[in-house]
């Protein structure tokens, strides 16, 4: 064993042994250990295989930033795919297993993929769309690359709860300089909250003998008592993903394993990033073998779970920070020998099994090869809230620059790497101070990816991104560091490069001879780590991802055997009994016809305008004038956007003088409302307009029949429902069992009907009534699919199904307004373009089936002859009609009106019909029944 | 996540708000004769700057109509004011 | 076309008393709601309720926007434009369906559904909750809260009310 765990020390619980599992062997940690922690006391090193070439790997960075030991981990039978092993904590039971291996990370059979290499280099794919195929290649790709497998089962419960919070100062990193401006800020009076991602904050603090004259453990309790004492909030396992528009910060907060992440949204008055920095690999090569780690990571893994990374020890770094890690190291039982690793080409020696390192020629044996080519500070939330970085030649790092408003960057995150000045920039910070000058004692040799080198070097562990990858993707022009990025997919895998993009860019800058500044980071874009996609769906799932409003008589269609569907945004009664539904819809509209159909209407937009200029406002709204509607009058039109195009129809009445009714579909009532708010207060008079959407405060039930008369009559109410006296068009108020009801005669069937609206709270008294009344005669109720289909049979049009998005009202024979209204309306000039006066636009025909031959399928296009026919328009709406004993159909078509009484073929899926065209109308075309 | 300023609400968040176009456009009076040049201008030709913009924004829940004034680069807002008052 | 009356959880419009973990929850029917809008609407009805008030009387009115107000429980009002008093008026009593909300937990709950606080006031009680477009201010009490929900939608609402409140 190379790794193990230490007689003492560390923030472990050794007292909590835990059991585990890895790749199905059986292994022992403590509370307070990570999975990989734990795995390398154990002495194990091979904990995955790469990505592409199945290459063995061992883990590189203590925490969230290493690219290697990613594992699906299954605990009480929830399984995680992809969990970051150094960043999850160990529970006991936890069953891990290593990725993109077969059968264990130690012993992959695909292993010998790394042998073809040669042929699996950058846009090796991207090069199979040219030659020779890359059909014959995809499936394979899909096999044998990838992470994870994703369990598609469902975790029972697994549901992010989102809570929205505020606080003055926001602070990212638990570290040294962040419980520092927590405390002083907190002690200042402001409210103030501390988000660490550790469970035990203190960055790398445990690495230290001792903090301003403490142990790092009481220095950092100490800290978070004064935090909390002062009011000042702290959380631990919370992960800051993203800074989002105006300061709102993006919240993880981890809870037990296998429950989703808790979301917050935390909009900060000042945000703090104190996030820290990463030591940075070396490029050398064969530098991903397994025992190739970061140095930092194996001074936190001594530091804070008592894990030795090695016994005999090389350890490779070009700064200042080896001597003190050298010294813990040695302290804690190493053997370490130190490097320079500036001399000259680098080799590690061995294969799964390392056995040192050779450079500039010479050889060093050893078990563990410890490197760090330098810190690169976590700037991540830096530049989501649109921050500068600047590049700093003496730390060879980019930096924080310019400030985005309300921001500051502080520690290590700012390279401050030194305790002493980090801290005083912190406390300056929270006090609105200047900060301390100096940029402290952090030396480095720069050292950076060496173009034309010998061997494989690995540029991004996660990825399988190598040096020769990026001289490729120069020699092919990939230059620009964006696409550089997608050519050979350098930092686009779960770890977005955390590990890899510098020495990515480094490298392209030296084959092009520019400065590391000069070619630029990519875009850094939330989260900061993979977070499961619940955290952002919350509550919104299920039966409320997408909520249907839910109608008032709901539970009296569900008695009445309705089988409900979404329409329009409603819940609503599609037809009535249970079974094939065919029939079912065939019997509600041959009842519909000869009896009557009751209908819940209730969805129907009800939107009230209200006011002196209400006249005015419905004239302008209106492709039709309505201002000549007396009291008790409806009439049928069309509402256009500015672009001439039919945005919704229906009927609207005049109840007052200063009082319309608009009866939009059922679909569109929201944005019909927004429509008429924008116009009432963009161009009018909003003090003389008044809108008022009652939709919902009326439920409206629908007679529809030749016996719909002897139906509503059969209520009792007070009215004289006779032709003469409420004729076609025409409202009236009454009352039904003492409740005002508003009774209209308008028809969406061609048959008489009276739609009646009553308060919501007694429609179930009324659906009751017509039902038990309509019963006798009788009729029956009709679900939506009836309706659509009776509607169709009169030549009624659905907008946005039987028109599109450059339908005009002529388009449908609604002309006359066009010529012969004066007064402006939304959307009349349009209808006067060029475009709109062409004489081939699409019209609405209908379109009529010999008896027995097939309906005409709905989408079906419509084409003329020979061999590859052009599309001059197609079928909207297809039944096959009872009442008529065809099948009919409405549609779009070129020139329609005038090809009435034609031939026409309908082309679907490789099949063609053939129909007649009509005129949209096909069932009493006089309107005798309309107005019986 | 934005905050916008519902000059009567105060600060909301961006999901209570629709974008309703940019602020300055006159709708041309179709009583009288509109170029169509002059009709697709209005219906089509947007500025779409970089950086201050001024923009017509509905706050759905109170219906407020109003003009905001923002910088599309950096999100921030500028100033905002009912549109109501604007017209008069 | 499809039959999914099995897919949606029934309801009847009627929801039983919910208390759990510091958070009751029921509803309340007014006797009347009236919408009134007016130029001059928010001088007429000084004292309308804005974020956060709280309201407590048993008759008193809300400020939903500059020119409109809900009036809970006032005189009954004839529907339409009022002349006189330059003012449109109309009985939405069944338009909303109405919950009463309290608790320790209560402001809890509904932070999962707005960026709210008691800090920042809001001259308007209309907002998105959860997605939902609600009338929502206090009443009664420092914990209590009430909510004026789209009637088609009390149900969806309810029912992410009370699955969100189980889980504090």
């Amino acid at each position: 064993m190379t790794s193990r765990r230490t007689a003492e020390g560390g923030l472990i619980d050794r007292s909590r042994p835990l059991q585990f599992s890895f790749d199905g062997k059986s292994y022992q940690g403590f509370k307070g250990d990570t999975l990989v922690s734990a795995l390398l006391a154990n002495g194990v090193r091979v904990m995955g295989r790469s990505f592409k070439y199945h290459r063995p790997r061992g883990p590189w960075g203590a925490w969230i930033e290493d690219p290697n030991a990613v594992f699906n981990v299954t605990l009480d039978g929830a399984e995680l795919p992809n969990c970051l092993g150094a960043a999850t904590m160990l529970e006991t039971g936890m069953e891990a297993r290593s990725v993109n291996a077969f059968p264990s990370a130690r012993f992959d059979l695909k292993g010998g993929l790394d042998l073809l290499h040669r042929w699996l280099g950058a846009g090796f794919y991207y090069k199979t769309f040219i030659w020779p195929d890359w059909h014959l290649f995809e499936p394979m790709i899909r096999r044998m690359a990838g992470l994870g497998e994703l369990n598609t089962d469902l975790i029972d419960g697994y549901a992010s709860d989102q809570l929205h919070d505020h606080c003055e100062v926001l602070i990212v990193g638990g570290g040294a300089a962040g419980l520092a401006v927590a405390r002083a800020a907190a002690e200042a009076g402001q409210d103030v909250v501390l988000v660490d991602d550790h469970d035990v904050a203190g960055g790398r603090l445990y690495q230290l003998d001792s903090v301003e004259g403490q142990t790092p453990r009481d220095w950092v309790d100490d800290q978070l008592a004064a935090i909390e004492a002062a009011g000042g909030r702290v959380m631990t396992a919370t992960t800051a993903f993203g800074v989002f528009d105006h300061r709102l910060v993006g919240l993880a907060q981890q809870g037990a394993f296998g429950t989703a992440p808790r979301l917050w949204r935390i909009r900060a008055d000042r945000i703090v990033l104190a996030s820290g920095a990463i030591d940075r690999p070396i490029t050398f090569a064969d530098n991903d073998r397994p025992g190739v780690m970061s140095l930092d990571a194996a001074c936190e893994w001594l530091a804070r779970y008592g894990v030795l990374a090695g016994r005999d020890i090389a350890v490779l770094s070009n700064n200042s920070f080896a001597a003190p890690a050298v010294r813990m190291l040695a302290r804690a039982g190493a053997n370490v020998t130190e490097i320079d690793p500036t001399d000259g080409a680098i080799r590690a020696l061995g294969g799964k099994r390392l056995k040192g390192v050779e450079v500039a020629g010479k050889r060093h044996p050893a078990d563990t090869v410890l490197v760090s080519g330098g810190m690169t500070p976590l700037v991540h939330l830096w530049r989501h809230a649109g921050g500068k970085l600047d590049w700093c030649e003496q730390r060879q790092a980019f930096l924080p620059g310019a400030t985005p408003e309300g921001m500051a960057a502080i520690g290590a995150a700012n390279g401050s790497f030194d305790l002493d000045h980090a801290l005083a920039e912190a406390r300056a910070v929270a006090r609105h101070e200047p900060r301390p000058d100096g940029t402290g004692t952090y030396r480095l040799t720069p050292l950076w990816p060496k173009p034309g080198s010998k061997g494989r070097q690995w540029i991004d562990f996660q990825h399988d991104v190598t040096l020769k990858d990026i001289e490729l993707a120069a020699r092919e022009n990939y230059v620009s560091v964006e696409h550089l990025k997608r050519y050979t997919t350098l930092g686009m895998a779960p770890d977005q490069g955390k590990t890899s993009n510098m020495a990515g860019l480094a490298a392209m800058a030296a084959i092009q001879g520019r400065a590391i500044p000069e070619v630029g980071t990519t875009t850094f874009r939330p989260p900061f780590v993979p977070q499961p996609i619940a955290l952002y769906s919350g509550p919104h799932a299920g039966q409320l991802y997408h909520p249907l409003k839910r109608l008032t008589l709901e539970a009296q269609h569900r008695a009445a055997n309705a089988a409900l569907g979404e329409y329009g945004g409603w819940l609503r009664p599609g037809w009535y009994g249970s079974g094939d539904p065919k029939f079912h819809i065939r019997d509600e509209v041959v009842t519909a016809r000869k009896v009557a159909g009751i209908l819940d209407a209730s969805p129907l937009g009800k939107i009230e305008v209200i006011g002196p200029d209400a006249e005015r406002f419905v004239d302008f709204i209106y492709y039709n004038t309505v201002s000549t509607l007396k009291p008790g009058q409806i009439r049928y039109g069309f509402m256009l956007t500015e672009r001439g195009h039919i945005m919704d129809d229906g009927v609207i009445a005049r109840l007052d003088r200063n009082r319309f009714l608009i009866s939009c579909s059922s679909s569109h009532t929201d944005h019909v409302r927004a429509h008429l708010e924008t116009w009432r207060q963009d161009g009018n008079d909003p003090d003389r307009i008044f809108i008022h959407d009652l939709t919902q405060a009326w439920s409206t039930v629908t007679v529809t029949g030749p016996k719909a008369r002897d139906i509503v009559a059969a209520l009792d109410i007070p009215l004289d429902l006779s032709a003469g006296a409420f004729p076609h068009m025409t409202l009236h108020y009454s009352s039904f069992d003492g409740t005002p009801v508003r009774i209209a005669r308008v028809s969406f069937t061609g048959d008489l009907s009276y739609e009646i609206s009553i308060r919501s709270s007694r429609a179930a008294d009324l659906w009751q009534a017509l039902a038990a009344a309509g019963e006798k005669l009788g009729a029956c109720p009709v679900g939506i699919e009836a309706l659509s289909v009776l509607r169709a049979e009169k030549g009624y049009i659905l907008i946005g199904k039987d028109t599109e998005g450059e339908t005009m009202p002529h388009d449908l024979g609604f002309g006359i307004p066009r010529q012969k209204k004066r007064a402006a309306f939304v959307g009349d000039r349009s209808l006067h373009m060029e475009g709109a006066n062409r004489d081939d636009r699409k019209q609405l025909v209908g379109f009529s089936v010999e008896p027995g031959a097939p309906a005409l399928p709905v989408g079906a296009h419509l084409v003329g002859e020979g061999e590859r026919p052009r599309s001059q328009g197609y079928v909207t709406t297809s039944h096959d009609s009872t009442t008529l004993g065809h099948p009919i159909a409405l549609g779009l078509l070129e020139r329609g009106a005038d090809r009435i009484g034609e031939r026409v073929t309908a082309w679907h899926q490789g099949q063609r019909f053939t129909a007649t065209i009509c005129a949209p109308c096909f069932f009493d075309a006089e309107g005798e029944r309309l107005h019986a | 996540m934005q905050l916008f300023p519902c000059p009567f609400c105060g600060p909301r968040d961006e999901h209570e708000f629709h974008f309703a176009g940019e602020a300055g456009k006159a709708r041309p009076d179709t009583t009288r004769t509109v170029s169509p040049e002059g009709w697709a201008h209005y219906l089509n030709d947007q500025r779409n700057e970089k950086g201050r913009v001024r923009e017509v924004w509905m706050h759905l829940t109170c219906s407020e109509l109003f003009a905001m004034e923002r910088d599309s680069v950096t999100m921030e807002v500028l100033s905002s004011a009912p549109l109501r008052e604007d017209a008069q | 076309m499809r039959d999914d009356r099995h897919r949606w959880a029934a309801h009847d419009g009627r929801w039983p008393r919910f208390d759990a973990q510091g958070i009751s929850l029921a509803t309340t029917e007014p006797e009347r709601q009236t919408l009134i809008s007016g130029p001059s609407i928010l001088s007429h009805y000084p004292g309308a309720i804005e974020w956060p008030d709280i309201a407590t009387d048993d008759s008193y009115s809300l400020c939903l926007r500059r020119d409109r107000i809900l009036r809970v429980n006032g005189l009954e009002m004839p529907d339409g434009w009022n002349q006189e008093q330059e003012q449109a008026v109309s009985d939405a009593s069944d338009a909303y369906t109405v919950f009463d909300l309290s608790g320790p937990k209560a402001l809890d709950l509904l932070k999962h559904g707005a960026e709210l606080s008691l800090q920042k006031p809001s001259r308007s009680v209309a907002r998105n909750l959860f997605g939902f477009g609600v009338f929502l201010y206090r009443y009664g009490a420092e914990d209590g809260y009430r909510l004026h929900v789209p009637r088609a939608q009390a149900h969806p609402a309810w029912q992410t009310l009370t699955r969100q409140a189980v889980r504090l």
